[in-house]
Formats: C-alpha cells, structure tokens, sequence
C-alpha cells in the first residue's frame, strides 16, 4: 500500500504541478480573461477522465498495470513540452483555445494512474472503498502539495521553463524510482535510470530554445518576429513584461507605460492630472494599482497632495521602478506608500481611513477578477471611505456597465476619457483649478506644464475635450446593467469584450 | 449505467460549488497568491479528509453506500444553497485575515460540503467494486464519469452558465443538480445491495 499512496501523491503533484504552470501560460495568452482557467481545468479535467477510461483496458492482470505507471509517469515528463507548444501554436493561429487538445493529451498520461495504482495495489473485497480512500488521499495531498510547492515556491523564485524542467524530473524520478522498486534484472535498471537521466538532460539542454522567447510569443502571437522584451518580472503573483520602447504588459494585457510627461502623453496620464479638477484640494489620496508607477507620480506631483498610499497586488512592479527614471523618484518620495495588498481587501482591512480622492487604475473590465474593483459593492465601500466631497475616480476602461454603477452608487458622475468621477457633491471639472494645480506641480523638481501660454492652452483644450459632463454620460450608460460582485460584469461574457 | 449517470451529475455539480465558491472567497479575502493558494489547498484537504470519512463508512456494513451517497449530495446542494450568504457573514466577522490567515475561514466554510464532496468515490466504488469484481474497472469507470462531469461543468460555466446566471444563479443549478442525483441514486438504488 505505500507503494500505492507514494505513486497517488506523485502523480497528484506532478499533475496540479503542470495545472498551474499551464494556468500561467493560458492566463498570459488570453490577456487574463476569466474563461481561460474554466476552460483550461474543462481540458485538463477531460484528460484526467479520458486516462482513467484507458486505464481500464490495462487491469487484464497484476503486473501489467505497474508497468504502465512506470511509463506513463515517464512519458509525463513531456508535458515540458506544453507550454512551448502552446506559445508556438499561438504564433500560427493567434487562438489560444485551440492550443487545449495538448493539455487534454498530457494531463490524459497522469489521468491513468490513480485508477492503476488502485487496481495493482487493492483486492475487490468488503475493504476495497476505504483502501481507495487512502490512495485518493494520497493524490489529493500529492495535489496540494503541487499547489504549495509549484504555485507558492518555485514560481516566485525560478522562471517558467526551470519549474517545468523541474517537473520533468520529478517525473522521471518517479518512473525511476518505482523500476527500481520492482524486482527487475540490473541490466534493464539500469539502462531505465540511463534513460531517465538522458530524458532530463535532454528536456534540460532544450530550455532555453524553448522557453527563451515564450512569453514574446505569446504577447505577439501571429506578430512575433523575434521581439524580445527589455525587462520580464516572474513570480507567484504573475508575469510583468516590459518592452524596448517602455511599454508594460501585466498577465498578457496591456498595463500603462513609464510616462509622466503631459507633452508626450503616450499613456493618458492627463487622465491622472485631471484629478486637480476633480477635487479642490486631494489632500489624502488612496490609489489602488501602480503598475508602471506613472499615474501615481501624476498624483504625487499635485501640490496639495500630503498622502498617497498606493496599494498594489503585485510586488513585482516594485522591482521596475528603480530602473525607470521617469519614476523612480516615488520610491524616495516621503508623502507615497506602496502596500503590496489585494486593494479591495486592503479597504476592506482600514475602516478607519478616509480619503479626497480614491483613484483605481485597474485593469480591463473583462479580466478575470476585474469586477471586484467595479461593482456596486466595491463602489459602495469606496464610498464610505471618502471624506466630504470626496471623488472616486476609476478607469472604466470604456465599460458603460461600471460607468453605470457608479452613477448608480453616487449622486454626481462625469467621464474623464475612458475614466469615470463620481461623488457625493456635486461634480465638475474646475479647469482654472486644475491650471493652478498643474502650474505648481512638479516631478523630480521640474515642472510638469511645458511650452508656456499657448502649451498650457493647447492642454486644456485636449484635456476639456476629454470630459464627458453628468446628463450626457447618465443618458449614455442608462441602459447599461450595473456590475455586481454577484453577475460579475462582463468577465464571464466573451462576446462583450 | 445509472450510477454512472449519477456520478457525472455529481461531479458536474462539484465543479460548479469550486469555481464559484474559489471565486467568492477570493472576492471577500483578495486575490493575492496568498489567498488563492490556501483557499485552493483548503478546498482540496477537505476532499482529502472527505476521501477518509467515504473510505470508512464504505467499511461500515449497516450503512448503504447508495443511502449515504444520497446523504451526502442532499447535504452539498443545502450547502450550495446557503454558501454565498454565509460566506459574506463569516467574512464580515474576520475583515482582518489576509494571506495565511485567510485559511482558518475558508477551512471553516468549505469543510462539510468539500467532506461530502470527498466521500462519495470511496462511497460508490466500493458499491461498484463489490458488483464487478475489479477496483481498476469500477475505479476507472467511475473516475471517468465524474472527472468528465467536472470537465463538462468547466466548460458550461465559462461558454454559458457563469454569465447568464451569475454566482447565485449557478449555485442554484448545483443545488438542484446535486438533489436530482440524490433523488436518482435513492430510486434506483434503495434497498439493493451489491448483488443488485
């Protein structure tokens, strides 16, 4: 029997092992949407089922079935090959979907040996439900271990193709080790553990072929053509990639650039400006998402500002801004706290804290998880969070639904661009206001206004241009259906992205 | 063949409660790597210690394994039923857990369905294995129906369900999957042993 549950715990982690790696990989090519971890799990579920149907023809006797686990726990060393092959496919097709059919085959070679260890290791008798108990057991924790060791430890400390290399050896090392659990001749033992250890050498010589460009392929699908990113941050919160002209892409989907510069507004950081029009004085300023940094030292630069705490989920991005100028002066900066927190539970956890301004630069609407920041009960909790005339500022990213749950949440809405203010009193954009602000703000000492008179009016005209006034924007998005934390916006609806 | 149908329904339901209820918490407590991890590890120790508990009622010979599997999928659709609202209590009683923290609740919350979830393939195996006479072929059918059941959740919840019914709505469909395997098992079943 503990032959069985070590095979059971084996072949459960090398299984949820690739589960989570394969998550990665479809959770970038697929920009994060929601539907790519259902349908991910329905392919490797699918696999799992479809490797127990064909174990079933491998119960004849008792020795066979031990063998097909040395086997197939080998063979499952080449779901190395998934992530490669994946990145590869997506070049050609740009359809991530149709990568899942490798996921179903890999996952199908691990699906098997539960039902085998089971059959080699169990007498059909009155005891046979509680000895499958224990090799289940064994499985699910052999799960849970992949989902600690994999998703919590290897993937915060060693890239992609080094945890899928790592995975391999596990599993020729369980194939290994159950050959030389058996009694078997020395010459075939050893020409197995030769064979294994040729196996990972090979997978291990082939890495950097393989997953040298991988998450490039990936971002670029059909239009890759060998770009490299400049900067790639891998860990257990995600993948941050950043390329040669300073773009960011977070999980696969674009998240800003490192531009603070009204003149060259490359990444609508005036949106992040405006907020000197929102708000008479944004003294006390929550903000949850730093991404590039660049909207935060936009809102650090406004002269009323006495505190900016900037909640992000992922400690990445820390790692980016000291190496971009344009930023990196928020680090040293006395007034700004970065907090590497869930932003809706950070609010969640800091009752007594009330803000002027809290402004969420999110993600898209459509991303897995985005509705937590953009439905009616987050709007409400940012709500209770604001002082007096307080402004909730958050980038719709063009979602009439989130503008309209605002709308719904507070008395006084406008759009700012793809940005929607709202509060409690009543709300317009103060241009001579937001003048005043921006003729003082100043980034690393130098001002933010540039070309003088006719610059300053060539800005306003851009920026006046971008406001959308309340009945305008009330009569656009009335039809509109509020997101809650119970429908979940638009996550699950594939055909509104 | 019935049983199999069975099986497929329950795992079609099991998968359904895990995205959503995953979903939920990770709402209430963040999505940080820390809290999906432990949710996630905790959803499945409670399958682990569920495996145990059907591994040894299944030994029990004054308990049906058809009657107890029925139990146990009455018991995950009422379950299924009361999660959301419950899980927003409980979550307002501990604003404070992040991170590691997050497990005492989650573990709290998921324990009686994730222990019933767990029981009921130790339950009907040993039903099935005393009818066939083979661990693998009963194991592996079985296996079979109800992982692919799951995999057919998967894909219902994200081409359909999730989005036109939302998290309510799809709990719903659970439940009332989970209640019409346990009315199935109960009619087919009752009273027959494993010479059935």
């Amino acid at each position: 029997m503990i032959l069985a549950w070590l095979l059971a715990f084996a072949s459960g982690f090398i299984a949820l092992s690739h589960e989570i790696l394969w998550y990665r990989v479809y959770s970038y090519a697929s920009q994060g949407a929601a539907d790519a971890f259902a349908l991910l799990l329905a392919a490797y579920l699918m696999g799992i089922a479809l490797g127990s149907y064909a174990a079933r023809a491998l119960c004849r006797d008792a020795d066979l079935p031990l063998r097909a686990v040395a086997w197939l726990l080998a063979a499952s060393a080449l779901a190395f090959l998934v992530p490669p092959a994946v990145a590869w496919q997506v070049t050609l097709l740009d359809a991530w979907a149709l990568t899942l059919p490798f996921v179903v085959l890999a996952a199908g070679l691990l699906g098997a040996v539960f039902p085998l260890v089971s059959h080699a290791t169990i007498a059909p008798d009155a005891r046979s439900g509680s000895r499958i108990s224990y090799v289940y057991l064994a499985n699910i924790l052999g799960a849970v271990a992949g989902s600690l060791g994999t998703g919590f430890v290897m993937l915060d400390r060693w890239p992609l193709g080094t945890v899928a290399w790592a995975l391999a050896c596990v599993s020729l090392g369980a194939a290994a080790a159950l050959v030389a659990s058996r009694t078997v001749p020395r010459a075939k033992l050893a020409a197995a553990l030769a064979a294994c250890a040729a196996g990972a050498g090979t997978l291990y010589a082939l890495q950097p072929l393989l997953y040298g460009s991988l998450y490039e392929k990936l971002q670029y699908g059909s239009d890759y053509r060998g770009q490299r990113f400049a900067q790639l941050v891998e860990n257990k919160s995600g993948v941050i990639a950043v390329t040669a002209t300073g773009t960011v892409f977070g999980g696969g989907v674009y998240d800003g650039s490192f531009n603070t510069s009204l003149a060259r507004d490359t990444n609508g950081v005036s949106r992040a400006y405006a907020l000197a029009g929102l708000h008479p004085a944004p003294r006390e300023v929550l903000m949850i998402g730093l991404a590039s940094g660049s909207w935060a030292v936009a809102v650090a630069a406004l002269p009323q500002l006495e505190r900016l705490t900037v909640v992000e989920i992922n400690p990445g991005y820390l790692e980016l801004l000291p190496r971009h100028p344009e930023v990196a002066g928020l680090l040293r900066d006395p007034r700004v706290r970065i907090v590497i927190d869930d932003g809706r539970r950070w609010l969640v956890r800091h009752p007594e804290r009330r803000f002027d301004a809290i402004v969420v630069n999110g993600t898209m609407h459509w991303r897995a998880h985005a509705s937590n920041l953009l439905s009616a009960q987050f709007a409400d909790l940012a709500r209770s969070r604001l002082r007096a005339g307080g402004v909730y500022y958050f980038n719709a990213t063009g979602s009439k639904r989130a503008a309209r749950t605002a709308a719904d949440a507070f008395a006084h809405v406008l759009r700012v661009n793809n940005c929607i203010a709202a509060s409690d009193a009543p709300l317009a954009f103060d241009a001579t206001a937001w003048l005043r602000a921006l003729r003082q703000a100043r980034v690393d000492g130098r001002p933010v206004l540039e070309g003088g008179v006719q610059g300053e009016r060539a800005l306003l005209t851009r920026t006046l241009q971008q406001i959308e006034p309340e009945a305008s924007l009330r009569a656009g998005i009335a039809r509109a259906a509020p997101i809650t934390d119970d429908n979940m916006g638009d996550e699950w609806r594939a055909a509104d992205r | 063949m019935q049983l199999y149908c069975i099986f497929f329904l329950s795992g079609f339901a099991a998968l359904f409660y895990q995205l959503i209820w995953q979903r939920a918490l990770f709402t209430l407590y963040g999505t940080s790597a820390e809290s999906v991890t432990v949710v996630v590890t905790v959803f499945m120790l409670g399958l682990g210690l569920g495996s145990l508990a059907g591994g040894a009622l299944s030994r029990s010979p004054r308990v049906s394994p058809t009657l107890a599997f029925a139990l146990a999928e009455l018991l995950i659709g009422a379950c299924g039923l009361a999660s959301l609202p419950v899980f927003r209590w409980v979550a307002s009683l501990t604003p404070a857990a992040a991170g590691m923290e997050v497990g005492l609740p989650a573990f709290a919350l998921l324990l009686l369905p994730t222990l019933c979830m767990g029981a009921t393939l130790p339950l009907l195996s040993s039903f099935a294995i005393a009818r066939s006479g083979s661990v693998g072929r009963s194991l592996g059918m079985l296996y079979f129906v109800n992982t692919l059941g799951s995999a057919a959740a998967c894909a219902a919840a994200a081409l359909a369900a999730f989005g036109a019914l939302g998290q309510g709505g799809a709990l719903q469909l659970a439940a009332t999957v989970n209640f019409a395997a346990a009315a199935w098992v109960l009619a087919a079943f009752r009273g027959r042993g494993a010479s059935a």
